[in-house]
């Protein structure tokens, strides 16, 4: 007998159909697994024995073939036991339900219960996208199921009870539609800007940087609050929409990092260690291509405290990706993309003491040292840091007594007033440019265009602070989110004058 | 092209087996422009051994050897200014123990300008840094500003004359390296512009006991010296004390109390240096005179923030705005206003000082 049972493969963010054909035959015992199955998938064959046997039916001592169709798909995961099992069930007669349309999803445990496993969402975004609306999945993925409308999702907790589904013997409801927006108004981030003293300067800089979406240096002795800053950046922004919360899903699913709730309702913020390998960072592997940190950051903030400790080369693999937002990772096995559009946030010490600059602490870094440490971050990397900012030293008196801090939300206001002028600003041009951060050469010379005293004083200001050139860009169109910030259509001379000031790590007098 | 004399003082000084003191003693304490080894042979035998000071004569008689030296210094563009020479610098001269060959790369006609030095710490202060810059700046009308290409203050005031091209930087090492590296490009702006000397061959690695003796050089070839910045330990305090044996005017920048960039400084004071604020103190010791630009024109915004910043001297950008009434970000675009027009620098941890 031959049966066909649809499963998927992800390839990378993409699901893509496979069929799973048993065909059971007399002749000599035996199991042939075909179609380019992985370590992982080859093992599948005992789970499956075992979970049949279990469950009360009978695991076929005839010669068994598989295949798993397209066979030029690398097969990786173990979300194909499900579907091998039911394939085995049908090819042997114990089942004769019909399977068409259905797509199987799930590992199997020995004793015959249904294993959660990763890359639901995409796969589901994928199959619903190729008209297929019915699917068999973990009960403990039910969650990451729920969010998608016009899908019949049913999740079993094991084989027995999916046999059982499918000859009709006992009865599920699919799983319930749920709403994103409902989740995510519940849901609120463990830190505010309120709980930052001081650093006044700071959070301007961080207002600009989100509204802009520009990237951002902090630099500041220890123990003055950077880290805690940063982590305020996501609280600020706007809240994600259904469909960037999908984005980001699917790449935590495909990483299993999803938590119970089935979905990334809160902008990520990922803090990979200054001891991140490239490959980390960015992505890879061998036989299936994992989504670096800078994926797993998408439509978030990632943040690397301490900037000159990653190793140069690590850093340098960021500038392709800051760029076009997106990385491709390339590997023997074919090349994958995944969107890496994150604003980039960097912390620093001002030198390897961490006390230059300060007004009550004495700095013991020579001059030598100072320039060394500062050169460790590359140019072409300052370059896409749009906003260096450096954060007030504090002293005991600052933290102690009561003082009235700005929350978050009333910042977010502010943000999304800014965000909604950008929207309208660039609803015509290509979905790559979304804000300001995102400006080409050509959108610069549409939309940020500077009156003669602009000019004058940007002139002035490159001469006088020492600026590299590459740095007039930036200042412009981070004076071109100042002025969405104040609702002004101009750039105005202020604007330039403040922006010009977000530079201080680009001259080169110390 | 040089005299035959000239040649005899640039063989002796290409030797690196012989100390200063061994050539001094052999143009018998500079009165004679002839090395003479007869009179100095059993000296130098017993100090050198007796195989090196037959090399060291063998080389000195061989034309073969004479014409490669030229040719190599010539292939690296370095002018040699002799103790013999009509250009060696008058004030240089009168020092106790001049540098016997002066190594020149850029324009060796300053030698015999007027020349002032300035001299600094490697920390210096961002303000200091500046009115250094801007002060060296000033002295180029009179003078060449004399300075010791090293981080910090030095490199302020190489920066500031670099534009008029009246600069001298005096190197502690031979002019096959750089040190410290980073300043390769302002080394080689002055060597364009204005003169890098040495008084070392090509082949001497910079090495920390060759800097205090450089420093006689600064001191010796200005009419005075001022002092931005030295702590208490400072190579700039030699500098100044070669100054002051040699009869030159030291002026110096006055310090606060407790700042550690100044104490060197204001012990000079106390021992007789002359408290310097601006480039009238140094002019008139001189009997120079000098005339201020205009000052640029300040909106309201700027001379309220301008006026607080000189009553404190150095603000912190949160408490100025408290003291002002107004938010940080609305002081941002002033201040950096100001530093544009260079009446304020920026000191780092969102702290700015007037200059």
């Amino acid at each position: 007998m031959l049966s066909k049972i649809t499963g998927f493969a992800l390839c990378g963010l993409e699901g893509v159909p496979v069929e799973v054909e048993t065909d059971v035959n007399k002749g000599v015992v035996a199991y042939d697994l075909v179609g380019l199955p992985s370590a992982s998938v080859k093992e599948s064959k005992d789970r499956v024995e075992s979970a049949i046997k279990n469950s009360a039916m009978y695991f076929p001592v005839n010669k068994i073939t598989i295949n798993l169709a397209p066979a030029d798909i690398k097969k990786d995961g173990s979300h194909y036991d499900l579907p091998l099992a039911i394939s085995i069930l049908k090819a042997s007669d114990q089942l004769t339900a019909d399977t068409d349309g259905i797509v199987f999803l799930g590992e199997l445990a020995l004793d015959g219960a249904l294993r959660p496993v990763t890359g639901i969402m995409p796969i589901l975004i994928s199959a619903k996208a190729k008209g297929y609306t019915r699917f068999i999945v973990p009960f403990a993925n039910a969650n990451e199921a729920s969010y998608l409308e016009g899908t019949s999702v049913y999740a079993l907790s094991s084989l027995r009870e999916t046999v059982d589904f499918l000859t009709g013997e006992k009865q599920f409801k699919p799983v319930e539609y749920r709403d994103f927006a409902a989740l995510r108004s519940e849901r609120s981030y463990n830190y505010d800007l309120s709980l930052v003293r001081g650093q006044k300067v700071a959070k301007r800089a961080l207002e600009i940087a989100v509204a802009g979406g520009h990237n951002i240096l902090l630099a500041g002795p220890p123990g003055t609050g950077k880290t805690l800053l940063a982590r305020c950046i996501p609280t600020i922004m706007p809240d994600m929409t259904f469909e960037e919360a999908l984005e980001v899903t699917k790449i935590h699913s495909v990483s299993g990092e999803l938590s119970e709730e089935g979905i990334v309702s809160l902008r990520p913020f990922r803090t990979p260690h200054h001891t991140a390998t490239t490959v980390s960072l960015c992505g890879g592997g061998n036989v299936k291509i994992h989504a670096g940190e800078i994926s797993k950051a998408h439509n978030g903030v990632l943040f690397l405290d301490e900037l000159p400790e990653y190793t140069r080369r690590t850093l340098e693999s960021l500038r392709q990706p800051l760029e076009d937002r997106i990385i491709t990772v390339a590997r023997a096995g074919g090349a994958i993309t995944f969107p890496a559009d994150f604003i980039l946030c960097a912390s620093m010490n001002p030198c390897p003491c961490g006390n230059y600059g300060s007004s009550y602490l004495t700095c013991t870094c020579t001059p030598a040292q100072i320039h060394k440490y500062r050169n460790k971050i590359s140019g072409p990397l300052l370059d896409r840091i749009d906003l260096q900012v450096e954060v007030d030293g504090i002293k005991y008196e600052d933290l102690a007594g009561e003082s009235n801090e700005e929350s978050s939300a009333s910042v977010k206001e502010r943000v999304e007033k800014a965000r909604a002028i950008q929207r309208e600003r660039f609803k015509d041009e290509s979905s790559s440019v979304k804000v300001n951060a995102n400006m080409g050469e050509k959108q610069l010379k549409k939309y940020c265009r500077l009156s003669a005293e602009c000019e004058e004083v940007l002139r002035a200001a490159f001469e006088a602070l020492h600026l590299s050139a590459r740095a007039r860009a930036r200042i412009i169109k981070v004076a071109r989110t100042i002025a969405d910030l104040t609702f002004s259509e101009e750039i105005l001379p202020d604007h330039i004058l403040e922006a010009a000031s977000y530079r201080s790590y680009d001259s080169n007098n110390l | 092209m040089y005299t035959r004399e000239e040649i005899d003082i640039i063989t002796l000084c290409s030797f690196e087996e012989l100390t200063y003191k061994t050539k001094y003693v052999l143009l018998d304490g500079l009165q004679s422009m002839r090395p003479d080894f007869v009179k100095f042979e059993n000296m130098l035998i017993k100090s050198l051994s007796a195989g090196v000071y037959n090399k060291v004569k063998g080389r000195y008689f061989s034309e073969e050897y004479r014409k490669r030296i030229l040719q190599s210094l010539e292939k690296r563009k370095i002018i040699c200014v002799t103790y013999a020479s009509p250009d060696y610098p008058e004030y240089l001269r009168q020092t106790p123990f001049p540098p016997i060959t002066l190594y020149c790369k850029g324009n060796a006609k300053l030698l015999k300008t007027r020349c002032f030095s300035v001299v600094g710490s490697r920390v210096t202060a961002a303000n200091v840094i500046k009115e250094c810059k801007k002060i060296s700046g000033e002295l180029t009308r009179h003078f060449t500003v004399v300075t010791g290409m090293a981080d910090g203050a030095d490199s302020a005031a190489a920066e500031g004359a670099l534009e008029s091209g009246k600069i001298i930087g005096v190197l502690a090492y031979g002019f096959d390296f750089t040190y410290p590296a980073f300043n390769g490009e302002l080394m080689k702006k002055v060597e364009e512009k204005g003169l890098l000397i040495t008084e070392h061959t090509p082949q001497i690695a910079p090495k920390a006991y060759l800097f205090p003796v450089r420093n006689r050089i600064i001191a010796g070839l200005s009419e005075g010296t001022l002092v931005v910045s030295a702590g208490e330990k400072s190579g700039a305090l030699i500098t100044a004390e070669y100054a002051a044996e040699y009869g030159r005017h030291v002026f110096v920048f006055p310090y606060n109390i407790g700042v550690a960039t100044g104490a060197g400084c204001n012990s000079l004071i106390k021992k007789g240096g002359l408290l310097t604020e601006n480039i009238l103190d140094i002019f008139s010791a001189f009997g120079l005179d000098f005339k201020e630009p205009e000052k640029e024109e300040l909106t309201e915004a700027e001379s309220e923030l301008f006026a607080l910043i000189s009553a404190e001297g150095e603000i912190f950008v949160p408490e100025a705005a408290e003291k002002i009434g107004k938010m940080p970000f609305q002081l941002i675009p002033v201040l950096t206003s100001l530093e544009v027009k260079g009446l304020i620098v920026r000191l780092g941890g969102n702290r700015y000082a007037a200059v």
